[in-house]
């Protein structure tokens, strides 16, 4: 049972990260996978959404912090808003000179603004705390549910040892919910875009955009509110992640690392397909959370073991590309054009 | 015996089929117009033949040799070249590279054959050094069908020469075909206005909606009223 | 004023390091006009190379091969050997990486290869990283001297002239053989149109080999240059550079070499000239923020053709 314990509370952490991963997948797939827009900055923009709902939701600055900015101690749900709002100012930054261009110039200005964001987080002490990152992040409800659950097991100290510690961890429980409430609205809202005559719009973008500027489509708004709307998704999922883990530094999004496994997950699930991003994410945080296991089993430093599980991870984003570019889930032929 | 032999092809862009069952032939030395309104696989047919196209169905021979698996640059050796509407130089570089770049695969000294062809077309020779990407239409014209010829091709194919020409300019550049022509080169050009092409075509060849309508000879098409309303603009 | 005080030996800093970020332009430039993508693997081509030239170096200092230094510069022989081999070894492994995975790619069109380039990049830092350890490795932990060239109390090490010295020479070279060879006038015309080369029968698939051996090339030789010049390497060390040599040729005009040798070497001094000003740490968003204003102000940059 104790074993039952220990895999329960894997399951919840698990799916609590593939969730997140999974918001950020759906904010990738609208950029890439709708649009076209080639973001391989998406570290940044959840680094950005983690650190502003830390300094939207946390605690002021104290004596012994570099920080002198920040902890209004507002609730999660502007920290939340706020996340997603800073993170879409910053796209129109990046998008302003580089939609009108060759999709590579995106690119490069995305992995520009991720980098400058990391320099950032590691100099600006007043206002991220540089290395030492932001401690004690609240998260929501934690007081409400972990003491009611306190309470109870309290008020019930006969209780089978398991049911104790399943009961104990009940706040990780609500935590694995909000981040399925949250990634399941977005998803309805995603699909609902997609299928509207906006989601046509970019989707004939993303296919051939000379021909639909020729239909009088303006096809620079339409980049830019599809780069500006997957930023502000991943603003959320960085949000999502920093209330959970509580403590957040420059080292929690690493910026090629972060960025990468969200390209794999949206790959191999399918990109254009927003079941595809979940499943992908899922998937894709199973084979990397296995291969923690197996390498565990091999004679290799803790170094060398994290490497070979990036080298893994590259292996199949390529074997991905050489023999099943469209991933597991296709995107839907839509058999609708544009007027 | 024929140069080249298209039998029966079929040909086209991923799952569609442009071109149905289209057959020609060329012999040696003979000038041959393919005529038809716009979208009739006119283009398809050249790139087919090419090789930037496989066919689906057919055959085609050049030389004895089934070329209908092989890639442009093998058929470049065989003795072919081709000639594209547009973008048919390389704009960066000058005169005389782009007739090298014409000659990439020969190793010996190929200095002869840029003299000829300097003989030929006497604008380029005083402008061997210019950047090509600064000439006008006509002579970039001139640059691609001299880079064409830089491996004594047995058949050149040409794709619209003279579509964005003004007409005197055009009147040239046929001129510059038949003198080509004489130096014992076959030459199978596409037009899409092509009284000025038949009139000094051997043999013309009608097609539209991707099959083949009507050939004789040159003279022939151009007298038949059909035809000149058809597809000459009357 | 000690900060303008500064400002001349900050050039001199700013031309050594625009020259390694220019060899890396190079590259970079003609992947991306040749082959028709952006390169994202070409920083972790650089860490290949001066790993390569580690690990050939290490085996010459084993076999008992000498490294007296040259005159006043920090390695000898045994380096000059190994630093020449690693060159080639790199623009092999390349070529393989090319015929493995990129070639096969290529009908699918440019962002798959720069998807795919992504993938490399982070597997190619990663093997160094499994094999050498994110730790610093060294060439030479001796220390140098910096002699004065007697203009405006301006300092430079023997080492440093060196690096300035091969990077003028290969550029001249590279110069030469895209002007007046048939290889280097074929890789132009492909750049030009790779379509119609095909069709004019030029041999584009060695085009291709050869654009990756000077690529790799100049890429091994700017990060062994790199290691030389900050005494370590790490498995860092071309991703670290990446987005300077891509601020370098997007500033001098995408898709051509000299544009980015040009915009190379405005990104090295402006990143360090910045330093007077700001602090170090922001050396890339320095690049960064030119690039940007490029973008803005002339997108095909200052050398750059219309696209």
């Amino acid at each position: 049972m104790e074993q039952f314990v220990g895999i329960m509370n894997y399951i919840v952490f698990f799916a609590i990260t593939a969730g997140t991963y999974g918001i950020l997948a759906l904010g990738l797939n609208i950029q890439w996978g709708n649009t076209g827009l080639f973001n391989i900055g998406i570290a940044g923009f959840y680094a950005l959404g983690a650190y502003t709902s830390a300094l939207i939701c946390g605690l002021p600055p104290s004596a012994w912090e570099g920080r002198t900015f920040g902890g209004f101690q507002l609730p999660f749900i502007v920290g939340l808003l706020g996340a997603a709002a800073v993170s879409g100012i910053v796209a129109i930054i990046v998008g302003a000179p580089t939609l009108r261009l060759r999709t590579d110039y995106l690119a490069i200005a995305t992995i520009g603004i991720a980098e400058t964001i990391r320099l950032v987080l590691n100099n600006e002490s007043w206002l991220t705390n540089g290395v030492w990152g932001f401690q004690q992040i609240p998260s929501p409800l934690y007081k409400t549910i972990h003491g009611a659950s306190s309470a109870y097991l309290n008020g019930h100290p006969n209780l089978p040892m398991w049911i104790h510690d399943l009961i104990a961890r009940s706040y990780d429980w609500f935590y694995l919910a909000l981040v399925l409430v949250v990634l399941f609205i977005l998803y309805l809202i995603m699909e609902r875009l997609v299928r509207s005559p906006w989601g046509r719009v970019i989707r004939a973008i993303r296919e051939d955009e000379d021909a639909t500027a020729m239909l009088g489509k303006h096809t620079f708004s339409y980049k830019m509110q599809a780069l500006v709307l997957g930023a502000m998704i991943m603003g959320i999922g960085g949000s999502m992640y920093a209330h959970y883990a509580r403590f957040i530094s420059p080292v929690s999004f690493k910026p090629l690392y972060g960025t990468f496994i969200v390209w794999v997950m949206l790959i191999l699930g399918g990109s254009g397909n927003n079941k595809g991003a979940i499943l992908g994410s899922f998937a894709v945080w199973g084979i990397w959370a296995g291969t923690d296991f197996l390498t565990r089993y091999l004679p290799f430093s803790a170094t060398q073991s994290a490497s070979l599980r990036i080298i893994l991870i590259a292996v199949l984003l390529e074997v991905i590309l050489l023999w099943r570019p469209q991933g597991l889930l296709p995107p839907k032929k839509h058999l609708f054009t544009l007027k | 015996m024929p140069l080249l032999t298209v039998k029966q092809v079929t040909s086209g862009y991923g799952d569609m089929e442009v071109l149905h069952d289209v057959s020609i032939e060329i012999n040696p030395q003979e000038i041959v117009t393919i005529i038809g309104p716009n979208g009739a696989g006119k283009s398809t047919l050249m790139k087919t033949i090419f090789g930037l196209l496989k066919p689906k169905v057919g055959q085609i021979l050049f030389t004895d040799h089934e070329i209908s698996s092989l890639s442009p640059d093998r058929i470049v050796r065989l003795g072919m070249a081709y000639v594209p509407q547009v973008e048919n130089v390389f704009p960066s570089l000058t005169v005389r590279e782009n007739l090298e770049m014409g000659a990439f695969i020969r190793s010996d000294d190929f200095s002869d054959r840029v003299n000829e062809m300097f003989d030929l077309f006497p604008v380029l020779g005083r402008r061997g050094r210019q950047q090509v990407g600064k000439m006008s239409g006509g002579e970039r014209q001139m640059v691609a069908m001299a880079r064409a010829l830089m491996l004594n091709p047995q058949l050149i194919l040409l794709d619209e020469p003279s579509a964005a020409l003004a007409p005197n300019l055009a009147v040239v550049i046929f001129e510059q075909i038949v003198a080509i022509n004489e130096t014992g080169v076959a030459i199978l050009i596409v037009e899409q206005n092509a009284k000025q092409s038949l009139s000094l075509s051997d043999r013309g060849y009608v097609l539209a909606s991707g099959r083949n309508r009507f050939t004789d000879t040159g003279e022939s098409l151009l007298a038949n009223e059909e035809i000149g309303q058809l597809y000459l603009g009357g | 004023m000690t900060t303008l005080a500064n400002i001349p030996q900050l050039l001199v800093y700013g031309i050594i390091s625009g020259s390694i970020i220019s060899l890396g332009g190079i590259g970079v430039s003609l992947t991306y006009s040749i082959l028709g993508f952006s390169n994202f693997a070409h920083g972790d081509f650089m860490a290949l190379g001066a790993y390569i030239a580690l690990g050939l170096f290490t085996l010459f200092t084993g076999l008992g091969i000498p490294n007296v230094p040259f005159g006043p510069l920090s390695f000898g022989f045994g380096f000059a050997l190994a630093f020449v081999l690693a060159i080639a070894l790199t623009a092999i492994a390349v070529i393989l990486i090319d015929r493995l995975l990129f070639r096969r790619l290529r009908r699918s069109g440019p962002i798959i290869l720069m998807m795919s380039s992504i993938g490399v990049s982070l597997g190619l830092r990663n093997i160094l990283q499994f094999f050498w350890s994110p730790q610093p490795h060294y060439y030479s932990q001796a220390i140098q001297p910096a002699v004065a060239i007697g203009i405006l109390n301006v300092r430079i090490k023997p080492d440093e002239m060196f690096i300035i010295a091969i990077a003028i020479a290969l550029v001249v070279l590279v110069h030469a053989f895209m002007r007046y060879t048939k290889m280097g006038k074929a890789m132009r015309a492909m750049a030009d149109n790779a379509t119609l080369a095909q069709v004019t029968g030029i041999n584009t698939d060695r085009v291709i080999i050869w654009t990756w051996v000077i690529g790799a090339g100049l890429a091994a030789t700017a990060g062994i240059l790199a290691g030389i010049e900050n005494k370590f390497i790490t498995p860092q060390l071309g991703w670290q550079m990446l987005l300077s040599i891509f601020a370098g040729v997007v500033l001098g005009g995408i898709g051509n070499p000299y544009g980015a040798i040009l915009g190379g070497m405005v990104i090295g001094i402006s990143e360090e000239v910045s330093t007077a000003f700001i602090s170090t740490g922001y050396k890339p968003a320095v690049a960064f923020v030119i690039m940007i204003i490029m973008l803005l102000v002339k997108p095909t940059g200052l050398l750059g053709r219309k696209d």
